[in-house]
């Protein structure tokens, strides 16, 4: 168990220390990477007779952090050590002369210390907790260049993408928490039917948002705006692969019903991105395409019941994509773009690096002896041994026709020379990397049976089927080599350039509701805040009145009084004239009144 | 001797023309004659009351001395008011002594 820390601890360390020391940032990445690939193999090595060997770590009360080297987390977090490894040499070369060393290799650093914890989480817990952070590491790391147009919106997308997917992960944990009372991933994966349809649906959300399955697609082609090395490492053994592993870590949970759902949405992905990534004019935005369109293919395999098949072409789809990232990324070196106008020859010119694309072009396209072949073929085996085979099978066919049509078609615009570049020199780091990888890619068809072996289950095989796929594979290479992409799809080729986005996407499936929902939210807002208003508002009229009954009742009363008090004291002041004529008058009148009643007074009865 | 009646209408006369004076003058020495006189109309009547109705007591005689020293006290007091306004303002016009006026 000790080696299993050792391959999320080496990472995670040399992220920490490139973070505080600020020099020695490639050294320091590179021993940390390669201290995490040592510590997977030989974990792998240790579980390699079918042991598994488990570890809880004190995490909260309650909820220990729970690590499990099973054979499947094991040989995961193997793949992710070496190809974080073999990119990481790649890009001490990529990333020569530019700025914020620190910054780039600490990401890496991170993002590779947060995969394996995430291959190797026995708990729902640690497995959220890593798939947070991987989703946050790859937002960092495709806003490297935060300062170019363009790339901090594309980082925020694709981190607003996977984040509103990944609450299908949290929803799904919740459920499968309170059906079993225990955050074990092993113990949780034979719950019942109702609530595993819930939850596999839902797990079936993360996985499409983390791998840029159909409706979610559009955020991958943006996250190119990222460094290649990026690039490479994303899509080939994190962040991207993060939602075919969990499909396959959790395919003895799901029902028939969830299985056909998954098969569909990664036969249909498939083929649409397979489509897009013909059309693009990208080398790119092809290869972000062509990702999406494999996990597709290892969806549908999952659905088809063979996880084992899906997980083999894992392991060499890591090989072959990242190599022709890495391949993509010398050519952008030399030419200062990745389009494909720009690119134009510049196989001619670094002979080697396209040597290398081209080898890991025809494994991703299926052409025997590589490992493609091997992976492809098991996995269209796996969609006709099927229940569903009438429905899976001929998709298969046609994503596995795709690969290899757009894979044609990119070594043909690489090639066709327009006119001469000058020449750059190359770096010794980038051809190291890229030859393991690519090395890697050819072979890897012979690590078939290691891996059903270590697995424990048959990677199924079907002559019949694997003649219809290399004929198809041989077919579709000539096709994309032959016949340009706008002939090819006609008209749908406009849509498909966009990603199909106006046919649904993000924007239509999950933004327009979500805002609508808003309103809806802020229109019930606005009316409980008038509602409240109107409550302050009446409260206030009554104290209105009251006041008004105040002034005008008691206080105009009082006034009504003093005025009275005072005109009647001005009229008695008027008598006080002080002319001594008018006092005598008075006086005079006042003595004939008194006289004048007392004469009647007199005479009365 | 002349009857009752003639005395009463002799004292009526005195207080009438008395009132008048008092009334109608603007000067204070002048009003304080009125003033006299219509206290002499109201003297005559008490005499004249006395010696016709009462004769044989004394009061009658004894009230009229009153009033008579009362009238000399008025005086001794009206006239040193009139001398104390003579000498402050030059005048004792009453139209022009509005010093009291409230």
């Amino acid at each position: 168990m000790i080696f299993s820390y050792l391959a999320i601890l080496g990472p995670l360390l040399a992220a920490a220390a490139v973070l505080a020391l600020r020099r020695g940032a490639a050294p320091l990445a590179l021993v940390g990477s390669f201290a995490g690939l040592a510590g997977a193999s030989l974990a792998l090595a240790h579980v390699a007779g079918g042991a598994s060997r488990s570890a809880e770590l004190p995490g909260l009360p309650g909820l220990p952090l729970r690590l499990v080297a099973d054979p499947l987390g094991a040989l995961l977090s193997l793949v992710v050590g070496a190809v974080g490894f073999l990119v990481m040499v790649y890009a001490v070369g990529y990333m020569e002369g530019e700025g914020s060393g620190a910054r780039f290799y600490a990401g890496m650093s991170f993002f590779v210390a947060a995969m394996q914890a995430l291959v190797l989480a026995g708990d729902w817990v640690l497995l959220l907790a890593s798939w947070e952070l991987i989703g946050f590491s790859s937002y960092l790391l495709i806003g490297f260049w935060f300062w170019r147009d363009g790339v901090p919106s594309s980082a925020t997308r694709a981190f607003l993408y996977t984040r509103s997917a990944d609450l299908g992960l949290y929803v799904a944990i919740f459920v499968l928490i309170s059906r079993t009372g225990t955050s074990e991933i092993s113990a949780t994966l034979d719950v019942g039917s109702p609530a595993a349809t819930v939850a596999g649906l839902l797990l079936l959300l993360a996985a499409a948002g983390k791998s840029a399955q159909t409706p979610l697609q559009g955020w991958l082609q943006d996250a190119m705006a990222g460094p290649t090395p990026v690039s490479a490492l994303l899509h080939s053994a994190t962040l991207v692969a993060a939602g075919a592993i969990l499909m396959i870590r959790v395919s003895p949970l799901l029902p028939p019903g969830v299985r056909l759902a998954v098969g569909l949405l990664g036969a249909l992905s498939a083929v649409a991105c397979g489509l897009i990534a013909v059309s693009q004019r990208d080398l790119k935005r092809l290869l972000a395409a062509s990702t999406s369109s494999q996990y597709g293919l290892m969806l549908l395999a999952v659905g088809a019941g063979s996880p084992v098949a899906a997980l083999f072409h894992l392991v060499a789809h890591a090989a072959m994509k990242s190599s022709l990232f890495l391949a993509s990324g010398v050519f952008q070196h030399a030419r200062g773009s990745t389009a494909f106008t720009d690119l134009a020859g510049v196989g001619r010119e670094r002979r080697l690096a396209f040597l290398g694309f081209v080898v890991a072009g025809l494994a991703l396209a299926g052409v025997p002896p590589l490992s493609g072949f091997f992976s492809k073929d098991a996995m269209i085996a796996a969609s006709f041994a099927s229940p569903y085979a009438p429905v899976f099978g001929p998709l298969a066919l046609a994503g596995a026709l795709m690969s290899a049509v757009y894979v044609a078609r990119a070594i043909r615009l690489l090639w066709h020379s327009t006119g001469a570049g000058s020449p750059v020199a190359g770096s010794g780091w980038m051809g190291a990397g890229l030859a393991a990888l690519v090395a890697l890619a050819a072979a890897l068809g012979l690590a078939e049976g290691p891996i059903a072996g270590l697995i424990g289950q048959d990677i199924p095989r079907n002559l019949l089927v694997a003649g219809v796929g290399l004929a198809l594979a041989l077919g579709g290479l000539l096709l994309g080599w032959f016949v340009p992409a706008g002939r090819l799809l006609g008209p749908a080729r406009g849509p498909a350039e966009r990603g199909f986005r106006l046919g649904g996407g993000f924007d239509a499936l999950a933004a327009r509701p979500a805002l609508a929902l808003a309103g809806a939210a802020d229109r019930f807002d606005r009316g409980i805040h008038r509602g409240v208003v109107g409550v302050g508002e009446s409260a206030l009229a009554l104290a209105r009145a009251a006041r008004l009954a105040d002034d005008a009742g008691i206080d105009r009363l009082i006034a009504a009084l003093v005025r009275g008090t005072r005109g009647l004291g001005g009229r008695a002041r008027r008598l006080q004239s002080g002319l001594v004529h008018r006092e005598l008058v008075l006086a005079t009148a006042g003595a004939a009144l008194i006289l004048a009643f007392l004469i009647l007074g007199a005479f009365a009865p | 001797m002349a009857p009752l009646y003639v005395a009463l209408l002799v004292g009526a006369v005195l207080f009438g023309v008395g009132l008048y004076g008092a009334l109608s003058q603007t000067n204070l020495v002048m009003i304080m004659m009125g003033v006299e006189v219509m206290l002499g109309g109201a003297m005559v009547n008490l005499v004249a009351f006395w010696r016709f109705l009462h004769p044989e007591t004394y009061s009658g005689q004894m009230f009229v001395l009153i009033v008579m020293t009362v009238m000399a006290l008025e005086m001794a007091v009206g006239f040193g008011v009139g001398t104390g306004r003579f000498r402050a303002k030059g005048s004792v016009e009453m139209e022009e002594a509005r010093d009291l006026k409230g």
